[in-house]
């Protein structure tokens, strides 16, 4: 494929439809409309032929000839229209073939609905019934090492073939159901399956060993299936898979393989947590292994009030002013699910950032789970294990984490500092930590381009997609109050060293006007910053949007209601 | 406001009996439709442990086979030892059928009766189709209005206004006896006492402008998590005009309701607000 190539990429997210134009590895224009897969239209094309258009009056181009798309123009699209891809997983032991089958299905963009073991507790009647409630757009079936499990790997495809499920969109078409489980026994379960009339596809094991995971193919297939038995049910979808050879993906998936090239690229852990209307996404890289985790029917509206049902109202109102009282609070969140208010009061906003600090924490902590290494695997542990973090159950490390993404409505929504205070509240950065939003959801349609020009997609999302706000700088521990928690040393514009204490309990927000980066001397009191306890730690920081961030109450953190300070870089103490 | 035609599929959720006939006259109360679905209650017995003998042998001592009808503590096994001084009896834990027994394994299933189920026709009006084995369309004539939110599903009761203009809350006063089998419009807000007491003396339902939220939990027992309600087995069924906390219902809704008062009004709670698909709903029949 030649990088000259134009590229067209277009995003259809449930509200809006989103159309990049690249020409010459650069983007060059970039158009919002609405998206018409809804009443009255009913026809996804016209909202997409609406932002072309809005491409070709902005830069005298002509993209679209009739119904068609010029050929000089490459297009791709993603999608999350129709609240995105919704699936059930099905395994024999839920922590090891179940959980791999999760993570195949969310790193391909899923909605789980529910995931069924042979382990989990429900008697197997109650499987059944559960099934047959349920209206997905894929089923995923794994279950058992190759050659191993055999019998219960067939006994629940005798309780899949029982409960006859149906698709979302209308019981006459098949339900896609794809099975990723002990090769040896695919041809029993497709002879228990094929009955039903399931479009039954095989695909390589997504667990072939106790230690070994392959989720690769049950991916792919999860993408064919999308395409070819999924989205061409949604209303305009069929005609616009017309207008392009490659196929129309999930847009979820998108934003997680952009996010998972980044962070190889630069070689940082990262984190992203994307909050939507009623999901929550929680995007993981580490040590270069990917993970997503998805915490459906919690987000900002009609998801809003199951963060209060999860987290309990006491942890959303610590975050708010003490004069807000409880029941006001209650109310305003229960408005906010049945009227999800298109400009947001002062009193809403606040609220609004409450609740995505606890939506973030939730999911953060649900994704400790499935961002694990592999369960079932025997570890042998010595002394000096002890005392190493590598055998921690979860890969997760916040100490560890280099880059932080906050994106979705509870960023767009919010003022660049609001945003700041979420992520630093919710996801508590420990040590060193660069800040990023991505308030424009650019993640999926540049990640859809990687397989196609990756050089030009990870060039192009820190310049339009990402927004540095700023570099944390948060020791870990605990002191008592008004101790000095933490001295920066660093030499000013002037040349001039300068040096300043942080005191335990302080939340402090230095701007970097005119400086490009700085070279910071940080010495914790008792305190780590990842070198160990009270260890010097000496690094060139980049200036962000909003400057530095010296987050000195403690980890875990204790000071929730705490004011930002700010603190021009001019009033820091000087010193010789 | 204006008089609509309002249609309502009155359907069963299996196959039964269809209790009335094309054209037919019927009123709330009027059973459409009425059948069983198969109990969800099934109980797994390990009758080796409980008879301590071997899987396999089970089957010498079953005295309740696959089919029969069994009733709570009766012995469905029985197996003696120590030429019959020892006895040792397995009994049914439910009310039920035997579904299953397998004689390798020595387990059995004992699921429970089939649970009955049924539909009313809700409205007053006539049957206008006919879903064979399922249930019927009802078709009336009547004014319509929505509300926001509500909590449980289907009642219907005479209206009845309790306050004297939508922005005055409806307290335990103003719930008087004689309200019992109505269905109440109240204005700004209903108090959780108010929401009790209604309770208590019978009233079949409540329309109101709102409600604290934080009273609303209270009332119900528990957190109302994602916008899907209907289900909820609180005594009456609420509907919010307005939103949450105190939200007066406007003149010209409230000024339609007092039109109402004495009439007939099939109201239901039931709340998709994902899908927007159900917004709760009131019905005057004309």
């Amino acid at each position: 494929m030649s990088k000259k190539e134009s590229y067209l990429l277009i995003d259809i997210a449930h509200n809006t439809t989103k159309a990049i134009l690249i020409q010459d590895q650069s983007v060059t224009t970039i158009a919002v409309t609405q998206t018409t897969v809804d009443e009255p239209t009913l026809d996804v094309t016209e909202g997409v032929k609406d932002a072309i258009r809005k491409i070709e009056q902005g830069k005298s181009v002509d993209i679209l000839t009739g119904e068609k798309i010029k050929p000089d123009f490459k297009l791709l699209c993603s999608s999350n229209a129709s609240g995105g891809l919704h699936m059930v997983i099905t395994g024999v032991i839920g922590n090891i073939s179940g959980e791999s089958a999760q993570r195949a299905a969310l790193g391909a963009g899923a909605l789980l609905i529910d995931t069924f073991s042979k382990d989990d507790r429900r008697p197997e009647y109650k499987k059944v019934a559960a099934m047959r409630s349920m209206k997905p757009d894929i089923l995923l079936m794994s279950g058992g090492t190759d050659g191993g499990a055999t019998s219960q790997v067939i006994e629940m495809a005798e309780i899949i073939q029982k409960s006859d499920i149906k698709p979302r969109y209308g019981a006459d078409y098949s339900l896609p159901l794809i099975y990723a489980g002990n090769v040896s026994v695919q041809e029993n379960v497709n002879e228990i399956l094929s009955e039903n009339g399931y479009a039954l596809k095989m695909v390589e094991n997504v667990r072939p060993l106790i230690n070994k995971e392959n989720l690769g193919p049950a991916r792919e297939s999860i993408y064919d299936a999308y395409m070819e038995h999924v989205i061409i049910h949604s209303p305009g979808y069929p005609k616009l898979a017309t207008w392009t050879d490659e196929r129309i993906v999930p847009s979820q998936a998108m934003v997680g393989k952009m996010l998972y090239e980044y962070a190889l690229q630069n070689g940082v852990n990262l984190i992203a947590a994307d909050i939507g209307g009623d999901t929550t996404d929680i995007y993981s890289v580490y040590n270069g292994v990917f993970n997503r985790s998805l915490n459906a029917g919690i987000g900002l509206t009609y998801g809003i009030s199951n963060i209060v049902k999860e987290a309990g109202i006491d942890k959303v109102l610590r975050w708010l002013p003490a004069m807000m009282d409880e029941r006001s609070v209650r109310n305003i969140i229960g408005n906010m699910m049945i009227k999800p208010p298109q400009n947001l009061s002062s009193e809403e906003q606040q609220i609004q950032a409450a609740v995505a600090r606890e939506a973030i924490r939730l999911g953060v902590e649900g994704h400790k789970v499935i961002a694990s290494r592999l369960k079932g695997v025997i570890t042998e542990r010595t002394l000096s294990d002890m005392f190493d973090q590598a055998l921690e159950p979860t890969l997760l490390n916040m100490m560890k984490t280099q880059v932080v993404v906050g994106k979705g409505d509870a960023f767009s929504d919010q003022t660049m500092e609001n945003s700041l205070m979420i992520l630093m509240d919710a996801v508590q950065p420990e040590g060193i930590t660069d800040l990023y939003l991505d308030p424009d959801n650019m993640a999926a349609p540049l990640g859809n381009m990687l397989d196609h020009d990756k050089e030009t997609s990870l060039d192009l999302y820190p310049k339009h997609g990402l927004q540095f706000i700023g570099t944390s700088i948060a020791p870990s521990g605990i002191l008592t109050d008004s101790q000095e928690a933490l001295r920066m040393e660093f030499t000013n514009l002037q040349e001039v060293k300068v040096s300043h204490s942080f005191s335990y309990g302080e939340l402090t927000l230095i701007p970097l006007k005119d400086m490009d980066s700085i070279e910071l001397n940080l010495i914790p009191n008792r305190l780590d910053l990842g070198s160990g306890r009270g260890k010097v730690v000496k690094k060139v920081v980049r200036a962000g949007k909003l400057g530095l961030i010296v987050d000195t109450r403690g980890r875990p953190m204790e000071k929730s209601r705490q004011p930002i300070k700010l603190l021009p870089i001019e009033a820091l103490g000087r010193s010789e | 406001m204006e008089t609509v035609t309002i249609t309502k599929e009155r359907r069963i959720p299996t196959t039964g009996e269809v209790m009335v006939k094309q054209g037919q006259q019927v009123e709330p109360d009027t059973l459409i439709a009425a059948g069983t679905v198969p109990s969800q209650d099934i109980h797994e017995l390990r009758l080796y442990r409980s008879l301590n003998v071997n899987p396999d042998d089970v089957k010498n001592h079953i005295v309740k086979h696959e089919g029969e009808t069994v009733e709570k503590d009766e012995v469905v096994a029985i197996a003696r030892s120590f030429f019959g001084r020892q006895t040792r009896m397995a009994r049914s834990p439910i009310d039920g059928v035997i579904m299953a027994f397998s004689s390798s394994t020595g387990r059995m299933m004992i699921r429970g009766h089939p649970v009955p189920v049924e539909v009313f026709s809700h409205l007053p009006g006539k049957v206008v189709d006919i879903y064979p084995d399922e249930g019927a369309v009802v078709e009336t004539q009547g004014y319509r209005l929505n509300g926001v939110f509500g909590v449980s599903g289907e009642a219907h009761g005479i209206l009845e206004v309790a306050v004297e203009s939508g922005d005055i809350p409806l307290t335990s006063t103003e719930i008087l006896p004689e309200y019992g089998g109505k269905i109440l419009v109240g204005g700004s807000v209903v108090t959780l006492d108010a929401l009790r007491k209604a309770v208590k003396i019978g009233v079949r339902g409540i329309i109101v402008g709102g409600v604290d939220q934080k009273d609303l939990t209270f009332f119900l027992g528990y957190e109302i998590g994602h916008g899907v309600t209907g289900g909820e087995d609180v005594g009456l069924t609420l509907i919010l005009m307005e939103g949450f906390g105190v939200n007066p219902i406007p003149d010209t809704v409230f000024d339609s309701f007092k039109e109402f008062s004495g009439k007939l009004s099939c109201i239901d709670g039931t709340t998709h607000i994902r899908s927007r698909s159900l917004q709760p709903e009131i019905i005057i029949p004309l």
